[in-house]
C-alpha cells in the first residue's frame, strides 16, 4: 500500500495545487439564487398580465353574445401565462433543489414558497400596470401574441357576432361612416329603434363600439351604441336613460340636456390598464 | 503534534488554506472511513480504491474555501467522494469488480433488507444474498451501505447524496423491496 498522505501532498506541492477562491463559489452560489430571482419574476410578470388580460376584458360581451360568463371567461382565459406559470413554478422548484442547501427543504415548502412569492410580486406588478406594459409590448412586438390573447378590442372586433368598434369618420343622415380597429370602413345603419346610450357623442373622431347586425357588404345595422369606456348610461348606472335615433342631425348627444354627458371617458387605443391596447 | 491532533475539523481546514502540511493531519483523520465507504460502493481492487481516494482528497483540498461550517466535515467529505466515484462510474464503464464487503458488512445489509435477526444468518445464506445485493443498481447499494453498514443517519445521507429526506427514506425502502424480491426469484429461503 502507497502511503497515501504523503503522495497527496507531494502531488499538491509539485503540481502548485491550492484551494479555489471563496469568490468563485459565491460567484456561483449567488449566481444560482439570481437565476431563481428571474424565474420567480418571470412568473410574477405572468400574474400582473393575467389579471390585465382579465381586468381590462368588457365582460358586458357574454351578455350581447348570449352566452353565460362563465363559459365566456372560460373561452377567454389566457391560458398561455398559466401554463407559463406552472413551467415557472417547476423550474424554481428544481432551481431552488439546485442550490447548496436546497435539498434540505421540504418539497411542499418550496413549493409553497415559490407559488406565495409568484403571487405577492404578481400582485405588486399588476397594481403598478406592469401587467399592461408587459402585455402591450408584447402586443407590439409580437403580433402573433395578439393573436392568442383576448383584449376588448378583439371583443368588440367581431362583427360576425353581432359586435363591432371603431372610430366615427363621418355622419351623414341615419348613416355612420366607421373605421374599425383593424383599419376596415364601415357604413353603419341607424333606425328608429337604434338605442344610443347617454353619454355617447356621435361626432367625427368619436370611438364607439355598437351592438347589431353585419348586413355585409361592410353595412352594419346597429341596434345599440354605446362608448367605448364603459356601457355609457351615465350617472344613474343602468337606466332607460339613452336616446332613440329619430333624426338627421349630423350630430347626436346622447343626453342633450347635459353637454358633459358628451364626453367619453376612455381611449380606443387604451384598456382600463391605462396600456395600449392591440390584437 | 498532540495539540494539532486535538484542533477541531473547522480548525484544521483553516489551517489547511495556510498551509498544505496541516491538510494531512485532516486526511490522517479520514482516510480510514473514506477508504473503507469508497471501496463498499465501487467494490473495486484496494489499489484502485487508493488512487480513487487520493483523488477525492485533492479535491477536497481545492474546495475547502466552499465548505459551509453548518455542514459535518465528514458529510461534506463523503458527498465529494460519492460524486468523484459518480463521475468514475461515468467515464469507466467497464470495471473489475471485487468481493468488497467483508461478510460482517454484507451481514448488516441483509439484517437491514429482510429484517431478520443476526444469530439465525449463516454463511452459506450470507454468500447467497451477496449476489442479489451486487446486482441492485449503484444508488440503491450505495444508500444501503450509508444507512446499515456505514451506519450514518438520515440527515448525513441526505447531506452526502444532496437529495431530500423522502428520497433518501425511499432509497432505502425501494432497495430493501428490491433485495428482497431478487431474493425471493431466486428462492433463496435459507433462515
Amino acid at each position: 500500500m502507497k502511503n497515501l498522505i504523503q503522495d497527496t501532498l507531494g502531488q499538491i506541492k509539485k503540481e502548485h495545487i491550492a484551494p479555489e477562491p471563496r469568490w468563485k463559489f459565491l460567484v456561483r452560489k449567488f449566481g444560482a439564487w439570481a437565476v431563481l430571482g428571474v424565474i420567480l419574476l418571470l412568473g410574477a410578470a405572468a400574474i400582473a398580465i393575467i389579471y390585465y388580460l382579465i381586468s381590462q376584458l368588457d365582460w358586458e360581451v357574454p351578455s350581447f353574445m348570449h352566452q353565460s360568463t362563465f363559459v365566456y371567461g372560460l373561452s377567454v382565459f389566457p391560458y398561455i401565462w398559466v401554463v407559463l406559470i406552472g413551467l415557472v413554478i417547476v423550474a424554481a422548484f428544481f432551481g431552488v433543489r439546485k442550490t447548496e442547501t436546497g435539498y434540505r427543504y421540504n418539497s411542499v415548502r418550496i413549493a409553497t414558497v415559490a407559488i406565495g412569492v409568484v403571487v405577492v410580486a404578481g400582485i405588486a406588478l399588476a397594481a403598478s400596470n406592469f401587467g399592461g406594459k408587459m402585455n402591450n409590448a408584447l402586443v407590439d412586438e409580437f403580433p402573433a401574441y395578439g393573436h392568442m390573447v383576448t383584449t376588448k378590442q378583439s371583443q368588440w372586433s367581431q362583427p360576425q357576432n353581432g359586435l363591432l368598434s371603431g372610430t366615427i369618420e363621418k355622419v351623414q343622415g341615419n348613416s355612420i361612416s366607421l373605421q374599425d380597429f383593424q383599419g376596415k370602413k364601415w357604413e353603419v345603419q341607424i333606425d328608429s329603434k337604434t338605442f344610443i346610450a347617454p353619454v355617447v357623442s356621435i361626432q367625427p373622431g368619436e370611438v364607439i363600439k355598437l351592438v347589431g347586425t353585419d348586413m355585409g357588404k361592410s353595412i352594419f345595422q346597429v341596434q345599440e351604441i354605446r362608448p367605448w369606456g364603459g356601457m355609457g348610461m351615465g350617472n344613474g348606472g343602468g337606466g332607460n336613460g339613452g336616446t332613440m335615433m329619430n333624426g338627421d342631425s349630423s350630430t347626436v348627444n346622447g343626453n342633450r340636456n347635459n353637454p358633459a354627458d358628451s364626453t367619453i371617458n376612455s381611449s380606443p387605443m387604451r384598456g382600463s390598464g391605462g396600456g395600449m391596447m392591440g390584437r | 503534534m498532540d495539540e494539532k491532533k486535538a484542533l477541531t475539523d473547522g480548525e484544521l481546514i483553516e489551517l489547511s488554506k495556510k498551509d498544505p502540511e496541516m491538510f494531512g493531519l485532516l486526511m490522517e483523520r479520514y482516510q480510514g472511513p473514506l477508504f473503507h465507504y469508497i471501496r463498499r460502493i465501487t467494490q473495486l481492487p484496494a489499489d484502485d480504491v487508493q488512487d480513487l481516494l487520493q483523488e477525492v482528497f485533492i479535491k477536497i483540498y481545492q474546495k475547502l474555501n466552499e465548505y459551509d461550517v453548518a455542514l459535518k466535515f465528514s458529510s461534506w467529505a463523503y458527498r465529494i467522494a460519492h460524486n468523484h466515484v459518480v463521475d468514475y462510474f461515468r467515464k469507466v464503464s467497464a470495471r473489475q469488480q471485487t468481493n468488497a464487503l467483508e461478510d460482517y458488512e454484507w451481514e448488516k445489509i441483509i439484517q437491514a433488507g429482510i429484517q431478520i435477526e443476526k444469530d439465525i444468518m449463516n454463511k452459506d445464506c450470507v454468500a447467497k444474498v451477496k449476489a442479489c445485493i451486487q446486482e441492485l443498481p449503484i444508488n440503491y447499494r450505495e444508500v444501503l451501505i450509508l444507512r446499515f453498514v456505514e451506519e450514518k443517519d438520515y440527515e448525513e445521507i441526505m447531506d452526502i447524496l444532496r437529495k431530500p429526506k423522502g428520497s433518501v427514506a425511499t432509497l432505502i425502502a425501494r432497495g430493501k423491496e428490491m433485495l428482497a424480491k431478487k431474493m425471493k426469484d431466486k428462492n433463496i429461503n435459507c433462515f
